[in-house]
């Protein structure tokens, strides 16, 4: 398995593997000059290590997200649902800015989206 | 050079930001902070700050996204109007730039059909579209729009103006 890690910017967010304990996390604020293009090896190197591994987790921490940034996490959320009916387990902890209750709905309506266990936390800052 | 009229102009329509050039990525992110640090300034809460700044991202990447599509890049002609001001007891974001003819319906009927959803519809076209595959090619997911309207408390409101024999000027603004 490949390790993944992208540096932040402050317009796209770290993401980062931790093979130790299966986590990849996706931390700081998204809205790239082009989400699609930012988010594409993400979700390439998600669908391929998912056919290795028995387990992981995604940490989230993204306080804020463009429209086209929503639409990549609805696509590694899908990739994460598909491998779960597979009977990988996957799962989400999400992050929140406590002090912006949209982004604790933006969680909520995530986790409308999905079948398997998904936290929502908020942030410690 | 008497920049008086322009002050007094951006004065009575409430306006504490303006950026008139290209929408480069990079001018983008900077507009953006200046955004942030001036309105963390006034005495708003974190969840209203932020609701201006996504407005304004998605005002402007929609502009940039278009111009790029259509190809237009002549910076004369590409060069595009965003400005964020005070309206009532909240905000209001505005941008404006250069549509071609053909796109100008589609524009406004897009806009008309956001407007006269409920906020029930809006959410579940938001889940729908979110569905939806991308284009290739495409630069952004169909989102913007609804984006916007989600967190605007009052509804979108455009303008047209003729430009030349195939292009007009559109202006769109949300009001947070």
């Amino acid at each position: 398995m490949e390790p993944i890690y992208i540096k932040a910017t402050s317009s796209s967010p770290e993401i980062n593997f931790e093979p130790d304990n299966n986590v990849l996390r996706i931390i700081g604020e998204s809205y790239p000059e082009n989400s699609f293009d930012f988010y594409a090896p993400v979700i390439s190197w998600l669908k391929a290590t998912l056919q290795e591994l028995p387990e992981l987790t995604l940490d989230i921490a993204v306080t804020y997200m463009n429209s086209s940034s929503t639409k990549c996490a609805f696509d590694i959320m899908d990739v994460l649902e598909e491998a779960h009916w597979r009977g990988i387990k996957t799962s989400i902890i999400w992050r929140y800015d406590r002090e912006n209750e949209r982004s604790y709905e933006m969680a909520e309506d995530f986790r409308e989206e999905v079948t398997f266990p998904f936290e929502i936390e908020a942030l410690s800052t | 050079m008497d920049l008086y009229d322009l002050r007094e102009e951006f004065n009575k329509s409430g306006i504490m930001m303006c950026f008139n050039g290209p929408f480069y990525h990079s001018i983008i992110e900077e507009i953006g902070n200046a955004v942030r640090n001036h309105l963390a300034a006034e005495n708003i809460t974190q969840a209203v700050l932020m609701e201006v700044f996504a407005v304004y991202i998605e005002l402007v990447q929609n502009v940039r996204n278009y111009l790029t599509l259509r190809g237009i890049t002549r910076p004369e002609v590409a060069a595009s109007i965003i400005t964020i001001g005070r309206s009532g007891v909240g905000y209001v974001v505005s941008s404006g730039n250069v549509v071609m003819n053909a796109d100008v319906e589609s524009l406004c009927l897009r806009v008309d059909e956001v407007n006269a959803m409920t906020r029930d519809e809006i959410k579940s076209q938001y889940r729908k579209q979110m569905r939806c595959e991308v284009k290739p090619g495409a630069m952004g997911a169909g989102l913007g729009l609804l984006d916007i309207a989600k967190r605007s408390s009052e509804k979108m409101t455009y303008a047209v103006r003729d430009l030349d024999a195939t292009s007009k000027f559109f202006t769109l603004s949300a009001y947070i």
